[in-house]
Order: C-alpha cells, then structure tokens, then sequence
C-alpha cells in the first residue's frame, strides 16, 4: 500500500496510516466470517474498479466488456488446477499473457471508434467471449461452469479453510492495482490518458500517438484484470460463463469506478465502500434470492451521479476534489 | 438468471462437500444442431432462410425505434431492450387478466408506451443531451439495469409464456412451413415499420422530426419545437420496441433480462444499416434474421449470435457508416 497521492494538509496526516493498520489488524480482531468476506469484496470490487479505470476513467474510453478480461484470468487458472495440477501462483501466468495479448489485438481493432461505437463494440467483445465460453463445453465445462474442489487447507493450492489468508492476498492485490493506478497517474502516460480523454483530436495534433497510447492502457487494465479473475475462481471454487463473462459483471466493475470517481486514484475504493455493503443491506432486508434489489439501488445511485455529479462521489468528500490532478 | 454479483453471503457455508463435483459438465443440456453438408439442400436453405426473415421482421420494428431515436436526438439508447422487455410484460399482464390476444394488446401497449418515452425523455434523457457521450450511455445503461431488476423484483426470474390458440399453427406453403405466429409477428411489425414510414414522410409532424434529425437549427428558425420533437421521437422509438415485445409473446419466452438479447441485435443491425437511417434497419434487420438463422441451421446452434457479434464488429471497424451509408431518417 503506497501513501495516498493527495493528503489534505490539516491535522488528518496520520489517518490513512491508522486507518491501513486497523485494515491490516481488522481479521485479527474481528474474527467474524461475515465482515471479513465483506471487506473481501470491496477490495476485490475496489481493484477490479482501479483496473477498469486505467482505461475507463483515465482514457475515458468506456469499456462494457472487462469481465471478458475477468474470465481470461479466471478461466485459465481454474483448468490448469483441475486437470494439471497447476497451482494458481503458476497458473495465473498464462492469463495474463491471454489477456494482454487480446487486449492488444482488441484495442488495435476498436480504438479508432468513439463514444458510443466504442462502448458497443466492447459490449459486443464481452458477449463473444462468454459465447465461446459456453460453446466450448468440453473444455469449460459450458454454461455449468467449472467447480473446484476444495481439498484441504493448502499454500501451495491456494486453498484455505479461513477468510484470513484470502483476505489479505485480496488486500495486496488491491494495493498492486492502487500502486500501478497511482504510478499511470503520475506518469507521461497518465497525462496523455487525460489529454485523450479530454479531447481525442485535440490531443493527436499534439503528437501524441493516440493508439499506442490507448492500447497501452488496456494493456495494463486487461492485465491487472486477469489477475483479479485468477484470485476470483481461487476465492469462489466456482466460475460459469455468466458470473465471469457476463455484461453484469462489466457493468458492476464500471459502476464501482464511476459512482466513485472516474480518473482517480481512490475512486474506485469509494465506489465499492459504497456498493459492497449495499448489496449485503439489500440482501439482509430483501433476501439474497432477489438480487434484484442491489442493483436497482446501483441503477439509481449510477443516474444520480451522472446527472448531478458526474466526478462521482469523491467529490464528495473532504479534500476528495483534490483527487482530480487539474484542479 | 440469478445477478452475477459474487455476494459473500451466496457463498456456501461448507464450500467442499456442496461443491465438489468431480471433472465437469459435459452433460448436454442444450440440444445442438449440426447438420452436415450433404444435408444442405435447397428446401433445408429456404426453410431457414424464411425462418430468418419473419424473426429479422421483428427485430427490424426494435431496431427502426433505435435509429429514430438515434437519428433525431443523436442517443444510443443503451435501455432500448427494456422497453421490448416491457412490451412483454404488458402483453403477458393482459393476456393473464383479461385473456386480449398479443395481437390486440399492441394496439394498447404502443399509445401507453409513447406516453411513457416522452415523460422519460424529459425527465431524464434532455437532462444530457448536449453532454460527453458517457453521460449519455452512463444514464442509459443505468435506467436498463434499473427496468430489468424492477421488473426482476417483481416477477421473479421465471420465464412465462403467452399461450395463445395459434401457438403451434403452422401453415404450409409448398415444403415451406410458416409458424402462424412468427408470420402475424412479421406481418404486424412491418405494417408498424410501414406506418412509420408514411408518418415520417406524409405529416408535418413527422416532416418535423425529419427537419430535426437534419439540422436542428434550422428546424427551430422553421418554429418547430426540438424539445417536442424529441419527446415525440423517444416516445415513438420505446413504443415500436414495445410493440415489436408483444408481438414477440406467443412464440418467445417473458423474463425479466430478455431485453439484454435484443438490445445488441438492434445495435448490430442499427449500425449496419447506418446509424439514424431507417430503411437501412429494416434491410439490416432482415439480413440479420437470416444470418442468425443459417449459422444456427449449419453451423451450430449456439453460435448464432457470434457470428452477429463478428459481423457486427467488422463493421463497426471498417465501415462504421454502415453498409448503406449514414444518416436519413427517412
């Protein structure tokens, strides 16, 4: 966890760092399942934002198909461990190399459209690799998903019988995500990002070559992406083209970064200390059994924020308008 | 059909025994259909080729009302499956309650739902117009999101059917068999489609519309009211999607995400005919149609909608245009 890239200057220096210690003693304490697997989620829902904002937030090239990447991570992970014995700390390699690798394809292909051609054409991208998911039963196991099964507590497997060891790999996968965001937004790329988002043309008479650029930044998301599917089938057991691969997840992992802050370090964080615990107070009053709930308080929260404010709620916060770097 | 979120408290208490299930699914639960070769003979083509354009006549109606919108008021309406999901849902309440044919209750659902998209239009969509596009699509997808999981509350996720006298009809033409539901499906979404046509083309209220998508400042120096105008253009393309959800019911499944599966078919077919042009929907929902339908005939059943999707991507790389060129309304 690297400190916080803006601090608000009066008295409240030392609360991130007192705030990261009850974070990382939090399991030691409270050794509730429940809240542990809370906090779980929004780290896992925190880190899948900051990857989606990469090239989201900070390109502002919305992308409607991540959990395209999130199945490349996932899916890999999973087979290697069931039918070869792979740990996932091998085993999420090969991920990574995939979705790098259709990222860069992908973005060749997509980023010289805009606005909504784009948005519709990643929308498309999520949808054609949960079809293939499901198509390719033989190997994925198709719309029943692949389980696996849990055999005993194991470093090597990654495999334990407590929320505590999952809780902090989750922790420091957020951290890995938050350090690479924090690094794009203090780099040469950072401020490219921003000129492209602010104005594609604009930013291109300057000599900035806007397909590299934007390709670079899926690059890096489809990446952090894939990692975070890998930590996904490890935490779950289970992964199925829908859960993965479907537009619900693209949606939720966008909806984290934007009722947050798109184009902030600490956006995403916010977002999902929202949304995490609506979804678990929504199923405590509602029941579980109708998701439908959760999401149609994210709907509204997500219309809210668009149309009265669309820096998201960071603003919100004391000194969180500092987040954005022109201000 | 259960939302995707990983909740922690779905999570089984005792992960190992409720989980563990040795290899996985090879088991088919859906049936998968691949003819060879040989097969392929003419009546086998034209069968699917008539399959492709009755299903491609409905999607033509979702589509039109997409690139009306699109074309008028320059907004991809990202919600527009919702309201083919809302057509349904009317059309399967009156039919429960009062027993009304599919057939009649479009009659009733297209003037509701014109009502609906222009309230929507002003009290939501006008509020960005003129904004980033994000703010667009954002304020979309939000509404989509929040019109499935309402209609999700409600009705739970099952999938309910419109069981009407005709469902199995099927008339026989020669060696080609005509499903009587699918033909008044196609039958009543061209004559909407059609009626379109004739209003954009023959009112002045519609030649407003037209003077609008063109060049919206000169159609408010001509005293047309473009806020009107795009209210009247909303209300319109939701209620086309609507009608063609109605007429849908007596041979689709209702449920609440069944807008998801139509919303990127009338995107596909929208930017193929060219964004805004509305005889290019209707001639690229009809190729769509039978697209769909031979790659699910000879090639494999569940692979039909990826061949939309790489055309659909294609296009939108090489040609984003559209095939027949951008931009009339008419």
């Amino acid at each position: 966890m690297g400190t916080p890239p803006q601090e608000p200057s009066s008295g409240t220096r030392y609360a991130p760092w007192i705030l990261l210690v009850v974070i990382l003693a939090f399991p030691l304490l409270f050794p509730s399942r429940y809240f542990q697997r809370t906090l779980i989620n929004i780290f896992f829902f925190a880190a899948l934002g900051c990857a989606w904002n990469i090239i989201g937030g900070y390109a502002g090239q919305l992308s409607l198909g991540h959990a395209g990447f999130v199945a490349m991570g996932a899916y890999p992970t999973a087979l290697l461990l069931l039918f070869y014995n792979v740990p996932p700390w091998v085993g999420f390699l090969p991920g990574i190399v995939i979705a790098v690798g259709v990222a860069f394809l992908l973005g060749h292909l997509v980023f010289g459209l805009r606005g909504p051609y784009l948005a519709l054409s990643t929308l498309a991208f999520g949808e054609i690799v949960r079809i293939l998911l499901l198509h390719f039963r033989d190997q994925t196991g198709g719309s029943l998903g692949v389980t696996i099964p849990f055999k005993g507590t194991s470093l090597w497997k990654l495999q334990f019988a407590s929320e505590q060891p999952y809780y902090y790999i989750c922790l420091v996968l957020l951290g890995v995500c938050l350090y690479v965001t924090y690094r794009v937004h203090g780099s040469r790329m950072g401020y490219y990002l921003q000129a492209i988002k602010e104005n594609q043309d604009a930013a291109e008479n300057l000599g900035i070559n806007l397909a590299a650029c934007k390709v670079k930044a899926l690059m890096i998301s489809a990446a952090l992406t894939a990692i975070l599917g890998a930590f996904y089938v490890s935490y779950f057991y289970y992964i199925d083209p829908d859960s993965v691969a479907g537009s619900d997840l693209s949606i939720k992992i966008l909806l984290v970064a934007i009722i947050g802050g798109v184009g902030t370090v600490w956006g995403p964080v916010v977002g999902a200390c929202i949304l995490v615990p609506l979804t678990e107070i929504s199923n405590y009053l509602f029941g579980s059994g109708r998701a439908g709930a959760s999401l149609i308080i994210y709907a509204i929260i997500l219309m809210i924020v668009v149309l009265f404010s669309p820096r998201g709620l960071i603003t919100l916060l004391p000194g969180g308008a500092r987040s954005y770097r022109s201000e | 059909m259960e939302s995707v979120i990983p909740s922690a408290a779905k999570r089984p208490e005792s992960l190992p025994p409720l989980l563990a299930r040795e290899g996985h699914g090879t088991t088919d639960s859906s049936c998968r259909i691949s003819l060879g070769l040989k097969e392929m003979d003419a009546e086998i083509v034209l069968q699917a080729i008539v399959n492709g354009l009755m299903v491609g006549g409905v999607y033509a109606l979702i589509a039109v009302g997409l690139t009306l919108i699109f074309g008028v008021m320059n907004v991809v309406n990202f919600a527009h499956g919702e309201f083919v999901m809302l057509g349904m849902v009317m059309t399967y309440l009156l039919h429960l309650f009062f027993g009304m044919d599919p057939g009649v209750s479009i009659l009733l659902v297209i003037p509701v739902m014109l009502g609906v998209g222009a309230l929507i239009q002003k009290g939501l969509i006008s509020r960005v117009i003129g904004q980033p596009d994000e703010a667009q699509i954002l304020l979309t997808l939000g509404l989509s999101v929040l019109l499935t999981n309402i209609a999700l509350l409600f009705m739970g996720p099952d999938y309910r059917s419109v069981k009407t006298a005709y469902k199995l009809s099927v008339w026989a033409v020669g060696p080609i068999l005509f499903s009587v539901p699918r033909l008044l499906a196609f039958v009543l979404a061209m004559a909407f489609s059609g009626t379109l046509w004739l209003f954009l083309t023959k009112t002045d209220l519609g030649k407003g519309l037209r003077a609008v998508a063109e060049k919206p400042e000169v159609a408010v120096l001509m005293g047309i009211n473009p806020q009107r105008m795009h209210m009247l253009a909303f209300g319109i393309g939701i209620s086309l999607a609507a009608g063609a959800g109605s007429v849908l019911t007596p041979f689709f499944y209702t449920f609440p995400s069944v807008g998801g599966l139509f919303v990127l078919i009338a995107f596909v077919v929208v930017v193929l005919g060219g964004m805004g042009n509305i005889p290019g929907a209707i001639i690229g929902a009809l190729a769509i149609g039978v697209t769909e339908s031979l790659t699910s005939q000879f090639v494999a059943l569940d692979l039909a909608m990826l061949g939309v999707f790489i055309i659909f991507v294609l296009v939108l790389v090489f040609k984003p245009s559209g095939i027949l060129g951008k931009g009339k309304v008419y």
